[in-house]
């Protein structure tokens, strides 16, 4: 946590976004890696490493699928992710006086 | 924009100041949130307005017919076009909104099957009480009545009780027909239809879906 009670793996501008995409879908419910790729506009590469760190602190789960030749990965925020995102939500409130 | 700079300045405690951070997370949010909306408020605004336009000026065609004979043959292909034209729509936003979305908020086969079957129930209702001469088989509103307790009932298992709320309404707005007599239905279908439309585009306007 830093000073100001902001989660540093949430407090960075991209992992802030994906982790508020995942978070306006109802519990429960997956993404395709593809669409949230589209959604938060960064290159396969780049979204692939900010998942891993989301994903290594247990913020979200990722499944890879194979239907026939393809494979489709899909993304969900996990209960501890969703946690994290209210409380880094409450801080910044706090910090703020309020949003 | 570049991200690369832009999350290693950031992951090295770079200028992303709580302010920043409020606004992306409002507008993101937000986005995010009008993206996987399945029945965004424009959508059911417009269905609401067209809904009125097409039942109204078949109940202005039918209102003064003595005796009762229905639409004229030039209001039915208005009107087949204009269900068919609506369905069309209602599909195509809710897939484009629910594309890489998997989970609960997908309706399951077994939904579906509900869901058509209260429309086959509609019709087989329909043309039993046309069999039975039961004036109630004209009326628009009579066909309401299956498929919005069928919603309820789908919406209610799924504990969105606000889809669970129009499901509802829309059986109300079929049952309330049916005191319109024949003529009075389709304004009453219109006029019901129309309010439980737009006001469920204000609710979500107001308050979108988690």
């Amino acid at each position: 946590m830093n000073d100001d009670g902001l989660d540093p793996l949430i407090h960075v501008p991209t992992r802030l976004k994906i982790v508020a995409t995942l978070a306006a879908l109802p519990d429960g419910d997956t993404l395709s890696f593809t669409r949230l790729q589209d959604m938060i506009g960064l290159t396969p590469g780049n979204l692939i490493i900010h998942l891993r760190k989301l994903e290594d602190a247990d913020y979200l789960t990722s499944e890879k699928t194979k239907n026939g030749t393809v494979s489709i990965t899909t993304v969900a925020l996990t209960g501890q992710g969703r946690a994290a995102l209210d409380a880094y939500t409450k801080a910044l409130r706090d910090l703020l006086g309020g949003l | 924009m570049n991200h690369t700079s832009d999350s290693t300045a950031a992951d090295n405690g770079g200028t992303f100041d709580p302010q920043q951070a409020a606004t992306l997370l409002g507008q993101t949010t937000g986005q995010a949130r009008r993206k996987f909306q399945p029945s965004p408020p424009w959508l059911l605004a417009t269905r609401g307005i067209a809904v009125l336009a097409a039942l109204g000026a078949i109940w202005l065609t039918v209102r003064g017919q003595h005796p009762y004979r229905g639409p004229t043959a030039a209001d039915v292909p208005v009107l087949i076009g204009f269900i068919v034209l609506n369905f069309a729509a209602t599909v195509a936003v809710r897939e484009r909104a629910m594309a890489g979305v998997s989970g609960r908020s997908r309706f399951s086969q077994g939904e579906i099957a509900v869901l058509a079957a209260s429309w086959v129930a509609a019709a087989v209702l329909i043309a039993a009480l046309a069999a039975a001469k039961v004036s109630y088989a004209h009326y628009p509103t009579t066909v309401l009545i299956i498929p919005g307790l069928a919603w309820a009932a789908v919406e209610a298992v799924r504990a969105e009780w606000r889809e669970c709320v129009i499901g509802l309404a829309v059986t109300a707005v079929g049952v309330a027909g049916l005191f319109a007599g024949s003529a009075g239905s389709w304004l009453v279908a219109g006029v019901g239809l129309c309010v439980v439309l737009v006001g469920h585009a204000a609710v979500t306007a107001w308050r979108p879906r988690a």
